[in-house]
């Protein structure tokens, strides 16, 4: 009797711990938000809050990346409509014009993206409804029809002369950038398994556009990025799901192309901007074939699995672990790109951003290996 | 039922932010148009407090980049009486 009692204290006080905690992230998670954005940004993170406590879109704990807390992967939705409802209302009570009303371009890009999003809500909402198959597809239909209806998106010059070839080819380069396209979203996806790192690098992206072009449609996903951010670095309790990696893939793949074609962006400064999950999906992809494994079986070979592991092994929180390795990386790749493009060091039409991707890439493989070096063998499983 | 009030009220506080930039926005023109003058809103406590200390800077920046954004679209639901204005007006038409 006696053994049942401080059983069920114990629990109590277990309980009472878990709610403190949950306070105590949740006063963190509005303090920044007001402090960042005031009123307007306490409202996203209650909604983000809301969303994040709904049934809907809840992940079992290990099955998302490194993760080990069920979280709900309904991010992509909550920064959906909140970029929605601030659009909504400056196209409606401002002289705002939106992007798809001036431009035959951008109305195409943002169908593509919408796709692309209610494709990852499928899956968010009802796991494995499309058969991997299916999605590649899909998005292989999609992102085709808008370079075929757009050639306007396809650059003609990345520094490469034997590439620039191809891609002056009209049917070549639409073919070229269609698969690298697909793979890019594919590859974002990929990366999105710690807390920080796929917001981080839509975030420090988001930024270098919003400071770039000054578009309103910016300011909105600066705005949504920014506050899943905070939620996502400090709580843990939420992910992007496949609607925000495809969504925020769909949309950052675009902007850069744009950016790339007009000449405000070299296509190094893309490159070094995207470095880590473009990287890692290659690297991905080389280790699964080399191992005899599909390329599309999931492994927990990433770097972020690694650096995870060796964090956590001197991280007393899981959620703090977590939250490390997704910072390390989108800090030192993307955060990086942000820092170099803000003290204005190199002009973002330069070639020579390609020698940070290159020393991003060294700096990826050599922390690679050793943590390879160091840990055990990495683990496969079946393609679902 | 709780819930659906507590959404409501998150879409509220946002949209808080959003008559914020679209009454600074709009404030920020008819000043312009009126005045000519391209000096920088200064910092309202009222604002500050509507989007915060980053959303402040995203809110300038919005309205700085609008005011080209209005002449070279030629809004036609805005006058603009300076004939400078009208040139540049006619220019990107």
């Amino acid at each position: 009797m006696l053994g049942l009692e401080s059983f069920s204290g114990l629990t109590k006080q277990i309980q009472l711990a878990c709610l403190v905690s949950t306070a105590q992230k949740l006063a963190i998670m509005f303090f920044f938000a007001a402090l960042t954005y005031g009123v307007t940004g306490v409202g996203a993170m209650l909604l983000m809050t809301l969303l994040a406590n709904t049934h809907l879109g809840k992940d079992g704990s290990g099955k998302h990346g490194i993760s080990i807390a069920e979280s709900s992967r309904l991010g992509g939705v909550a920064i959906a409509i909140i970029v929605i409802v601030y659009i909504a209302g400056l196209s409606l009570m401002s002289p705002y014009t939106s992007g798809p009303e001036r431009d035959d371009t951008f109305l195409y890009l943002w169908c593509a993206v919408l796709f692309c999003c209610l494709l990852g809500l499928a899956e968010d909402v009802k796991p494995d409804f499309l058969t991997p198959m299916l999605r590649l597809g899909a998005k292989f239909a999609v992102l085709g029809c808008l370079f075929w209806l757009s050639p306007r998106l396809i650059p003609l010059s990345i520094g490469f002369y034997a590439v620039d070839l191809l891609l002056n080819v009209p049917i070549i380069g639409w073919a070229l950038v269609t698969v690298f396209a697909v793979g890019f979203i594919n590859a974002l996806n990929m990366a999105d398994g710690a807390n920080g790192l796929v917001p981080g690098i839509a975030l420090a992206s988001f930024a270098v556009f919003f400071m770039e072009y000054g578009r309103p449609m910016d300011g909105a996903l600066l705005f949504a990025c920014s506050i899943f951010f905070i939620f996502n670095v400090i709580s843990g309790w939420y992910f992007l799901g496949d609607t925000g990696s495809y969504g925020l893939g769909a949309i950052l793949l675009s902007y850069g192309l744009l950016g790339v074609t007009d000449g405000h962006f070299s296509a190094g400064f893309m490159a070094a901007l995207f470095c880590y999950p473009c990287v890692d999906f290659m690297v991905s992809v080389v280790r699964r074939l080399r191992a005899g494994q599909s390329p599309f079986s999931a492994d927990n070979g990433h770097l972020h699995n690694r650096l995870h592991h060796f964090i956590k092994l001197r991280v007393k929180s899981s959620v703090m672990a977590n939250s490390f390795t997704g910072l390390i990386i989108s800090g030192s790749t993307s955060g990086a790109v942000l820092l170099v493009y803000l003290f204005d060091i190199l002009p973002s039409e330069s070639g020579l951003w390609y020698i940070l991707f290159i020393v991003e890439v060294l700096v990826y493989l050599a922390t690679l290996k050793y943590l390879t070096s160091i840990q055990p063998k990495t683990q496969y499983a079946n393609p679902a | 039922m709780r819930v659906i009030v507590y959404f409501i009220v998150a879409i509220g506080l946002i949209w808080v932010g959003v008559l914020e930039s679209t009454s600074s926005s709009v404030e920020d023109f008819r000043r312009y148009s009126d005045d000519h003058v391209l000096d920088d809103r200064t910092r309202s406590i009222q604002r500050v407090l509507a989007v915060g200390l980053v959303g402040d800077l995203v809110v300038s920046k919005i309205i700085s980049d609008g005011r080209d954004t209005v002449i070279t679209e030629g809004n036609e639901e805005f006058s603009l009486p300076s004939p400078a204005f009208s040139g540049n007006l006619g220019a990107s038409k």
